[in-house]
């Protein structure tokens, strides 16, 4: 589904060069379900942009589906995005003018859905979420770990092979958190999605079937629940 | 393209604080342009009409010599309207009066004053002028007698009324000097203030009289309803005139037919002088509006830095990102300049039907233009469309740079802005 293959990014901070990975590598099966963790700075929220196409890495290749993004442009990137790819943010990052069902449907709008479809989509996610009854409901009149589920709707309801998570928990307590992550499982066992997000909160890391673990921009230890 | 509308709908539905107030600045300058370009129309007009109606005529037919030294009004270069002269007028679809215009001395007991009088036929020269009704105080002249008609401005610097003798001192067509007292019959209020500053009226067979004219004119001052487009049939008669060579009409070729605009060559000079400084106004408010809308949409569109970033992530290109927000830009320039050109229409409406005073500010002063102190508007409805489209064409390229600009910017930037 994901290589990564000895990937670098540096960031150019005034005259500094701040080496954001230093040369990762990570394969991720279709359907996994993995956590990357570590400290603020090692590199977690970077790879997680680079896998999602949102940055272009300094050097070593991204593929997904055996395709290698760098050869992509723009164009084709926002495509891939769109079809391919969901994205749950710290900060939610919904549309504050847009209503719980419109930040929801309008990921299925781009893909050129039937009204139909888009309408019958979105209300069974939103169900799904435990947001039912909540749809007319603009983003500031829910709380936030009903915005986090909205965010998490918005991903899963245009049925993405991959959702890339970044410290989804990270602005809620710790029980919203953990029903959060609950959801983030239970949709990846029932939808067969990929998941694949950062924290450096341990409850989080305990939920991951697989656990990446990133220091100062290297992937230092791997865990796998099963084994 | 229909998500990409209802989602520009939404915004500008749901910001509706920002929206307001982003299609108030728009259409406060649309507004100003209309009423501006309105004021500026108006005294062009104005200026056109008065000038046509009490100082030009339509045209004029003068003597080739006459018109050459118009500055002197030479009586010697005059001619007498002979019948296929007349024909010739008439038949092209002109109305004609006569008129002898010359220089004269005006006295009252105080000292003298330059003027610029005018013999007219009383009744034929209203079919052409409309001095009578610029009359504000005594009477209109009369056939045969000695009385002369003045505007306020010369009565009030000669000293006199409706009433008083005035003493005019000139010479005759045959360059003896002659003098007339003149009874002041009537006191014009002319919106021309040429006329009202230094020019006097006589009946045309006093002057013809005094200043042995033997029936000869020095113009014959012609109307025709199409007068604001005089150059083809002051040609078409010019023409005519041209190819009489009959003896009846003395130097039928050298008479020429001079249209309003020729006459009044000084206005039309200074009108297309002020013509590039009205344009330098328009385009100054033009900025003002501009810099207005621009400062409005940047702010709007730099608070939704990471909206934008959104909706790149999710998987939009930049194409579509790039017209959601030129969408919403003009709906907000097409609420603004519908807004605009409603209450530029009210001002204009204002103007056109009430006008602003300007009498006290500018007085008597001779600033070009033939209107008075009252500064009326127009209606210009090409202003109207051209403003409201430029109130949408603005918005939207306003709104392109900062957009283009968050484009340019990665995603994970945008995303950083707080939404």
């Amino acid at each position: 589904m994901v290589r990564v293959v000895d990937v670098k990014k540096d960031y150019h901070v005034g005259k500094t060069v701040v080496n954001a990975l230093r040369g990762v590598t990570l394969e991720v099966k279709e359907g996994e379900f993995i956590s990357i963790a570590g400290p603020s700075g090692s590199g977690k929220t970077t790879l997680l942009n680079l896998i999602g196409c949102l940055d272009k890495a300094t050097e070593g290749e991204i593929f997904i589906d055996d395709e290698a993004v760098a050869e992509k442009n723009k164009k084709e990137l926002a495509l891939l995005r769109r079809r391919k790819l969901g994205f749950v943010f710290q900060s939610f990052n919904l549309i504050p003018v847009l209503t719980a069902y419109e930040n929801v449907s309008f990921s299925l709008s781009l893909l050129g859905l039937s009204d139909r479809e888009i309408r019958d989509r979105t209300m069974k996610i939103l169900e799904e979420v435990g947001l039912g009854g909540l749809e007319r409901r603009f983003p500031a009149e829910l709380s936030g770990g009903q915005q986090q589920r909205v965010a998490i709707a918005r991903a899963l309801v245009k049925e993405p092979e991959l959702v890339l998570a970044d410290e989804p928990t990270a602005n809620l307590d710790s029980k919203t958190g953990k029903d959060i992550l609950e959801l983030m499982a239970g949709l990846n066992e029932k939808h067969e999605i990929t998941f694949i997000f950062s924290t450096h909160d341990p409850m989080v890391m305990d939920f991951a079937r697989r656990l990446v673990l990133l220091h100062d921009g290297r992937i230092v230890e791997e865990k796998s629940r099963e084994a | 393209m229909k998500f990409l509308l209802a989602l520009a709908w939404k915004n500008l539905s749901r910001h509706r604080k920002r929206t307001i107030i982003t299609a108030i600045a728009i259409a406060t300058g649309i507004a100003m342009y209309i009423w501006v370009d309105s004021m500026l129309l108006g005294l062009e007009k104005e200026s056109e009409r008065n000038l046509v109606w009490y100082e030009t005529a339509s045209a004029k037919i003068m003597e080739k010599d006459f018109w050459k030294n118009i500055d002197y009004l030479p009586l010697k270069n005059s001619f007498i309207p002979e019948k296929d002269l007349i024909g010739a007028v008439e038949d092209s679809g002109f109305t004609w009066t006569p008129r002898i215009s010359f220089l004269v001395e005006m006295y009252d007991s105080e000292g003298s004053l330059p003027v610029k009088m005018i013999g007219i036929d009383p009744k034929r020269d209203e079919s052409v002028f409309r001095l009578k009704e610029t009359l504000s105080r005594g009477k209109y002249l009369e056939k045969g007698k000695d009385e002369v008609l003045i505007g306020k401005n010369l009565a009030r610097d000669l000293h006199v009324d409706v009433g008083d003798v005035v003493i005019v001192k000139t010479r005759s067509r045959l360059g003896a000097f002659q003098t007339m007292d003149l009874l002041v019959t009537g006191i014009m209020d002319c919106p021309n203030p040429q006329i009202n500053n230094g020019v006097a009226f006589i009946p045309i067979d006093v002057a013809n009289r005094a200043l042995r004219m033997e029936g000869r004119v020095t113009e014959m001052a012609l109307h025709f309803p199409e007068w604001k487009s005089p150059e083809k049939k002051v040609a078409e008669l010019q023409r005519k005139l041209s190819g009489m060579q009959g003896t009846e009409s003395p130097g039928g070729k050298n008479l020429v037919v001079e249209s309003w605009r020729e006459l009044g060559k000084d206005y039309v000079a200074i009108a297309e002088g002020k013509r590039g400084a009205t344009k330098i106004i328009l385009f100054l408010i033009f900025i003002i509006a501009a810099v207005g809308i621009s400062n409005t949409m940047l702010m709007a569109l730099y608070e939704r830095m990471g909206e934008i970033g959104m909706m790149r992530a999710m998987g939009m290109n930049d194409r579509e990102v790039k017209l959601s927000f030129l969408l919403e830009a003009g709906g907000i320039g097409f609420i603004g300049s519908l807004i605009g050109i409603a209450l530029g229409a009210v001002l204009s409406f204002y103007m056109v039907n009430y006008g602003i005073d300007f009498t006290g500010m500018i007085g008597d002063m001779d600033v070009g233009y033939r209107t008075s102190g009252l500064m009326r508007g127009a209606w210009d409805l090409k202003v109207f469309v051209v403003a409201f489209v430029f109130g949408i064409v603005a918005s939207m390229l306003v709104a392109l740079v900062p957009t283009s600009r968050a484009l340019k910017m990665e995603i994970t930037e945008c995303l950083r802005s707080e939404l």
